[in-house]
């Protein structure tokens, strides 16, 4: 007997052998039974609830302080939104009503302020902000219900984006995500301003949103297990942006609602 | 027939290699960890701060910084044509902002060679060339008393799909580009997140001698393939003829620009100089009544890239110019 062939074949059956099995093992898997839908509440993969605080450390001059007139810098506006921000009158805007243009979807998690997040029901979890007193429902489900007039807050879509895990053997149990993050996406927005400044957007103004949570391991200082929640944003609007506007907003979670202030829509401040 | 003893040898190790085989095999069509793959050509997105990380920021400018005095006190002391020493021209940004400042990134894995993990992720496009390596294999950090760089050192691990990272050994730097102080034994914290074509990098940079707390900022970038991210190498030339051993810089109280921020935007000095307190909501009822927006915006009026469509818009970009 040729050893160099013994080997061969020994090697060539192992790796037909090892295929087929991994390939038979994954093909398995959808075959699992099915198991009862967990509600989004129960399925969280991560715990958004609880009191948090806008930290403004980037765009300070734009967000602590109502900008100058013309201050567009940073946003990637066409000339339609640049005509429109130059007409800008916060005292138009609070005679007709329109103070809360500034606190839109679009807007709202830039405005220094607190969230408080709650779940309403099981498949809906409420943001409610201090700063101009506003609520945004992230549902889970479509709205069986036709939408109605366009709204500041719009129409949310939420849904858990979990991380792949490794398969663990045909019919073993998935363990659940510890980690994952949550995916928004919001339309039927009411027009209103992307900043204070007068900067528009436009009812065809489409939002996605991605909510993100660390806890902190520090190598130094005294800090360690605070708790950050990151909002990658990107705001789509045809008419009044030459490409999408992406911007990241930081939260840091409070203990308590002790801080929290409740303050109306204000269009000059 | 003769048995051969490698013969022997083969067919005992026959099971061993067949079990890892089939280990090779199930790794093909599963990934062993949660992670992504961050590697790519990745174009930074300016839509925060474009004036601050662009054309750069005023001189005395700590807004939503949680400096202390000490920090103050050398950020004042900050000159900025410091910058044109030739033995300082093409210093790298540090760590602690190399991020924030213009940075589109290429980044990559280095790969075991056996077995095809990461051993680290490079990611390079940061001014000076300073590529960010971050430690995948579970290697410690070196002795405090080890070389500090520009870069530091840094070490990561995976949080489901977040990369998380810890970097030490940093040279004392900057913040922001206007010589807000970093020292040498500040420590930073990242989080990198890809959601689909958007890149997202979440740093919170601790430094026991010039912050009270620790400062987080968030940037973003989108997937470009056509970007290509190439050295830039800098050659040192003589600017600005000077004495030999002459650095710029102000001394205490002599620094002419503490309230060019105050008279171009309007913002309260004291909210100027920064500080922790500063940068939560509660701050902003303090400067109601401190704060009357100027009438018009003055300089960088429009921006968010490197491409020229803001200038079209007719936006004033300079001080001296005029708003068609």
């Amino acid at each position: 007997m040729n050893c160099k062939s013994s080997s061969a074949r020994t090697a060539v059956t192992s790796i037909v052998v090892s295929l087929f099995l991994a390939t038979a093992l994954h093909a398995q898997a959808p075959a699992r039974p099915a198991t009862p839908e967990v509600a989004p509440k129960q399925a969280a993969p991560i715990d958004l609830t609880g009191y948090w605080v806008a930290v403004v450390t980037e765009d300070w001059r734009w967000r602590m302080v109502t900008p100058a007139k013309g201050d567009y810098a940073s946003v990637p506006i066409n000339l339609a939104a640049k005509t429109m921000a130059d007409k800008w009158d916060p005292s138009k805007d609070e005679a007709a009503g329109e103070q809360c243009r500034s606190y839109g979807a679009p807007a709202i998690m830039r405005v220094p302020g607190r969230l408080h997040i709650t779940w309403q029901d099981d498949r809906t979890l409420k943001v409610e902000t201090d700063a101009g007193e506003q609520t945004r429902l992230l549902r889970f489900d479509e709205p069986k219900t036709p939408a109605g007039a366009p709204t500041w807050q719009g129409i949310s879509l939420a849904k858990w984006e979990t991380p792949r895990v490794p398969a663990l053997g045909a019919g073993d149990p998935q363990p659940k995500a510890a980690f994952g993050d949550l995916k928004v996406t919001t339309s039927h927005l009411r027009p209103g301003y992307l900043r204070k400044n007068g900067i528009p957007y436009s009812d065809k103004t489409q939002m996605t949103e991605y909510w993100d949570l660390s806890t902190e391991h520090y190598l130094t200082g005294t800090h360690n297990g605070e708790q950050w929640l990151v909002v990658t944003t990107q705001v789509t609007d045809p008419t009044y942006l030459q490409e999408d506007w992406i911007t990241s907003l930081n939260f840091r979670k409070e203990p308590d609602g002790s801080k929290w202030d409740p303050e109306p829509c204000s269009a000059k401040w | 027939m003769t048995k051969n003893p490698a013969m022997k040898r083969n067919k005992r190790h026959a099971p061993i290699a067949a079990a890892l085989l089939f280990a090779w095999g199930f790794t093909l069509s599963a990934p062993l960890h949660a992670e992504v793959d961050l590697a790519g050509e990745w174009a930074d997105k300016y839509h925060e701060e474009w004036p601050e990380r662009i054309p750069g920021p005023d001189v005395v400018d700590y807004t939503g910084l949680p400096l202390n005095n000490a920090a103050r006190m050398k950020a004042d002391s900050w000159e900025a044509s410091v910058q044109t020493l030739p033995e300082r021209q093409c210093i790298a940004h540090p760590f602690p902002y190399s991020l924030r400042g213009p940075a589109n990134l290429k980044i990559w894995p280095e790969l075991d060679p056996v077995s095809s993990r990461p051993i680290a992720w490079k990611m390079f496009g940061t001014f000076g060339r300073a590529t960010h390596t971050v430690w995948m294999d579970g290697r410690s950090h070196p002795s405090k008393n080890a070389l500090h760089t520009f870069e530091g050192f840094t070490t990561g691990v995976w949080e489901g799909d977040m990369l998380t990272t810890y970097t030490t050994h940093i040279k004392l730097g900057y913040l922001r580009r206007n010589g807000v102080p970093t020292s040498d034994e500040t420590t930073v914290t990242e989080h990198w997140v890809r959601h689909g074509n958007i890149l997202t990098a979440t740093v919170i940079v601790e430094d026991p001698v010039y912050l009270t707390e620790p400062y987080i900022r968030s940037s973003n970038w989108v997937l470009d393939p056509q970007q290509m991210v190439l050295s830039t190498p800098c050659e040192p030339v003589v600017e600005v003829a000077r004495k030999p051993g002459a650095v710029p810089h102000y001394l205490p109280g002599t620094n002419p620009f503490i309230n060019e921020e105050t008279d171009l935007y309007k913002i309260p000095l004291e909210a100027v100089r920064g500080g922790a307190e500063t940068m939560y909501p509660e701050y902003r009822k303090k400067l109601k009544d401190k704060y009357v927006a100027p009438a018009r915006c003055e300089r960088y009026c429009c921006g968010w890239g490197n491409n020229a469509a803001a200038g079209s818009l007719g936006c004033i970009v300079g001080g001296s110019a005029n708003n068609p």
